[in-house]
């Protein structure tokens, strides 16, 4: 069983992933409510995927993929953005933080089990 | 979006977008008053905005999104110093803050349309969108608004929105997956993916791996939400992620059967209603806690529900205690009986600090309340004309949560009183020599475990007299009290009901336009409120209140064959009475206590609730001086017995309101005792006053 945490400052979306993802079969989901807790909870534990907004208070999203990418373990495990735009500049940020792909908001669900079947299936 | 009861996701965003709402526009409002904004302060504004219109879009409030956007647009400029905070640009985003507030209102009621929507935002949007441009926009608002482009969608928003719900997508999609997600690579051919991978590899996969959506006809856009019941996405999936497997083993030989890792849905839902039916599945309870998993840094949101049933099972914890303890003391003594006795004080402990544990659960922050107000004072001190600076203190402050609701109310309405007719407009206060700003500030403490909030203003004050006249007309006083009363106690009638509805009152010296009703709400908090006023200075209104409703220290009273309940908080002092201090007014039917050169009236408690006297001089008896706000009684009992803590329980419910008293518990062995009410005392022990007066002035 995947261990998945999801980062995000908005309680609606974080349980609107989190059903999501149970729907898809991925029940072992752990929330965090910003950059600095999603860092705590990924030190704490070994996840195989995390997936975080990138506008959040206290630490953003961008932040915390460049700290995790720091760590030995979170090396070269999987992370996912979500984020509102699709902008070219995004894309460059996204990258140059060490994000392994980004989802739009609002997302689908069935399209967010894809590119999170993709990524936990190499 | 399929497969969300968006409706419970909707209710959820509404909760969240208030806190978003009033975080945002308490920074405006600072950043209007000062004229400046900090990056920091910037950059929350745009997380708040941000999160709003990302969350709404997620619940299909499209409209909402489209004009959050816009609003979001120009905080970003202004967070990236693409263009510079002028201070008017702090009431347009707080009149865009407004707007999103009603959008969302209407939209959630579903009773937004599209040409309502212009009319709301039109204006503004020139404005916000001549900002972003970088121009200043000249505020000419009398002309017509130019009518904004919207068939042509603004850029991005409503764009996903309609990609991924499909609502509103008439052409098929020629793209035939309508992806939401993408790779990081350096091939950008496909513009409206939705989701990327930064890596070539993982990048093929999601070209080959097909979408699950399910094979529909040619001409059919996208409509996957209607087969969800029928064809549940994840039985697709898994189909899915079986061509996947094939692909990746193609790929890569070290590739993991998902098909085996991911649980198929199906298994665990039974499978719903035909094909035709339209229905989003239920959302499953979850089996797992993760939900619990909070870090310290972390807060859990609990249903205040589900913290009174958790006080209401240590309230019954207490009575089986009580109930044991008074078993226990039947017990032949010997060693037993102390050493069972003693377990059980240790048990009362530990159930008394869990009782402490889940009160302060139960507490919030004064600033809960507070943060409501700034927005009030800034529309209404704009709307009079009048220039007012808002303080508070004791922002942090605990109270409990289920005080909040009954709060809030009372609060505002005395604010609002405060700005209406306690300040005075600019010019007349430069006039009367004063600052032309007025001051409206709150505060919050905790004292002698009371609450204590006080609003003071530096405005004109209540005309004491005028209230008086109008109380007198209306019988509310006699000319005897008239003639007797203090300029403050004058002041003081404005709680009373009907004296501050006339306008003449309004007129002349305002204040107290439905004060009887702050007043109704504070005493069902058990609270009491007071006010001190001097005219041309301003008012200082007081307001206390108990810690908790929840529980309270009480003290057993005998009054003849019956045990009544004092709260411990309302008890001044005890005492056994001399018949010197004891003077008779009236017909001899009234008795006042003297004490240290305060008169105080003496209620007999069998005679309000019936209850067969056992004496009848004072002296017999004890005397308990209670007090409620500023007014005090000394209520006659024949004694006192022990101290314990009671679990309030509501009496409304079960039975109608006794003059006197306020709630019930349930006593150890079960009985029920009932908790009195000071206040309801005094009022008793006033209307009593009142009769024999007027008895004396018949006679």
């Amino acid at each position: 069983m995947a261990k998945l945490l999801i980062v995000d400052d908005s309680t609606m979306l974080r349980d609107m992933l989190n059903y999501a993802l149970n729907e898809g079969g991925y029940t072992d989901v752990t929330e965090a409510i910003d950059g600095v807790d999603g860092l705590e909870k990924a030190k704490a534990t070994s996840y195989d995927l995390i997936i975080t907004d990138v506008n959040m208070p206290n630490m953003d999203g961008l932040t915390l993929i460049g700290e995790l990418r720091k760590l030995p373990q979170y090396a070269s495990k999987p992370i996912l953005v979500l984020t509102t735009e699709r902008s070219d500049e995004m894309k460059a940020k996204g990258k140059a933080a060490g994000a392994t792909g980004w989802i739009v908001k609002p997302f689908v669900p069935e399209q967010l089990l894809k590119a999170v079947n993709i990524v936990l299936s190499r | 979006m399929s497969g969300f009861d968006i409706s419970k996701y909707r209710e959820m965003f509404v909760e969240e977008a208030e806190e978003l709402f009033e975080s945002a526009d308490n920074v405006l409002l600072e950043a209007e008053s000062n004229g400046t904004l900090t990056d920091e302060e910037m950059g929350q504004l745009f997380r708040d905005v941000h999160t709003l219109k990302g969350s709404g879009a997620s619940v299909e409030l499209n409209l909402f999104a489209e004009f959050t956007h816009d609003v979001e647009n120009m905080m970003d400029k202004l967070r990236n110093h693409q263009i510079e905070f002028q201070p008017e640009m702090a009431g347009t985003l707080i009149d865009g803050l407004d707007v999103m507030k009603e959008l969302l209102e209407l939209e959630v009621a579903e009773e937004l349309t599209r040409e309502m929507f212009e009319e709301k935002t039109s204006e503004l949007l020139t404005v916000i969108r001549a900002y972003i441009n970088g121009e200043t926009p000249t505020e000419t608002q009398q002309e017509t608004p130019v009518v904004v482009e919207t068939v042509a969608a603004p850029v991005e928003v409503p764009q996903t929105n309609t990609d991924n719900i499909g609502l509103y997508d008439e052409n098929i999609n020629d793209n035939k997956f309508n992806v939401t997600f993408g790779f990081f690579n350096d091939e950008i051919n496909q513009d409206n993916e939705n989701y990327g991978f930064f890596d070539e590899e993982l990048d093929k996969l999601s070209q080959t791996a097909q979408t699950p959506v399910i094979e529909h006809d040619d001409n059919d856009d996208f409509g996957f939400f209607d087969d969800m019941a029928a064809i549940t996405a994840d039985s697709k999936l898994e189909a899915n992620n079986s061509d996947q497997k094939e692909e990746l083993i193609a790929q890569e030989e070290k590739a993991t059967p998902i098909a085996q890792e991911t649980k198929p849905v199906a298994t665990q839902q039974t499978p719903t209603a035909s094909a035709a039916s339209k229905k989003i599945p239920e959302r499953k309870e979850k089996d797992t806690g993760k939900k619990v998993a909070a870090s310290n840094n972390n807060n859990i949101r609990v249903n205040l529900e589900k913290i009174d049933l958790l006080m209401n099972n240590v309230g019954d914890l207490v009575i089986t205690n009580a109930m044991l303890t008074q078993f226990s003391t039947t017990i032949e003594a010997d060693k037993t009986r102390n050493a069972v006795l003693e377990r059980l004080e240790l048990l009362e402990r530990h159930i008394r600090e869990m009782q402490d544990s889940i009160m302060s659960i139960r507490m919030v922050p004064m600033d809960a309340i507070y943060s409501k107000f700034p927005k009030v004072v800034r529309d209404i001190s704009k709307k009079l004309g009048k220039k007012v600076e808002f303080k508070h203190y004791g922002d942090g402050v605990e109270i409990d949560k289920a005080m909040i609701e009954g709060l809030t109310d009372p609060l505002m309405h005395i604010i609002r009183n405060s700005l209406d007719h306690g300040l005075e407009t600019p010019d007349v206060r430069i006039a009367n020599g004063k600052e032309e700003v007025g001051i409206i500030a709150i505060s919050a403490e905790q004292a002698n475990g009371q609450m204590i909030i006080t609003i003071e203003d530096d405005g004109k004050g209540i005309d004491g007299e005028r209230v008086a006249l109008k109380a007198l007309e209306q019988g509310q006083i006699d000319e005897n009290q008239y003639n007797t009363m203090s300029d403050n106690e004058k002041a003081m009638l404005v709680f009373g009901a009907g004296v501050s509805t006339a306008d003449k009152i309004t007129d002349i010296s305002g204040r107290g336009v439905g004060m009887d009703v702050v007043k109704t709400n504070i005493q069902k908090l058990g609270g009491a409120i007071k006010l001190d006023t001097t005219p041309g200075a301003g008012t200082i209104i007081t307001i206390m209140l108990p810690l908790t409703l929840a529980i309270l220290d009480g003290l057993d009273i005998a009054v003849g064959n019956q045990k009544y309940i004092l709260p411990l908080s309302s008890i001044v002092e005890s005492l056994q009475p001399t018949s010197e201090m004891i003077k008779k007014i009236g017909d001899g039917s009234q008795d006042l206590l003297m004490l240290r050169e305060e008169f105080i009236p003496v209620v007999r408690l069998h005679q309000l609730f019936g209850v067969e006297p056992t004496f009848e001089n004072l002296e017999d008896g004890m005397l308990i001086v209670v007090k409620s706000g500023n007014q005090k009684v000394a209520i006659s009992i024949d004694e006192f017995l022990n101290q314990h803590q009671v679990v309030v329980k509501p009496l409304d419910k079960n039975f109608r309101s006794v003059e006197g008293i306020g709630a019930a518990t349930v006593r150890g062995d079960g009985s029920i005792g009932l908790i009195l009410d000071v206040l309801g005392i005094i009022n008793a022990q006033i209307k009593i006053e009142k009769d024999l007066t007027a008895a004396q002035f018949a006679s």
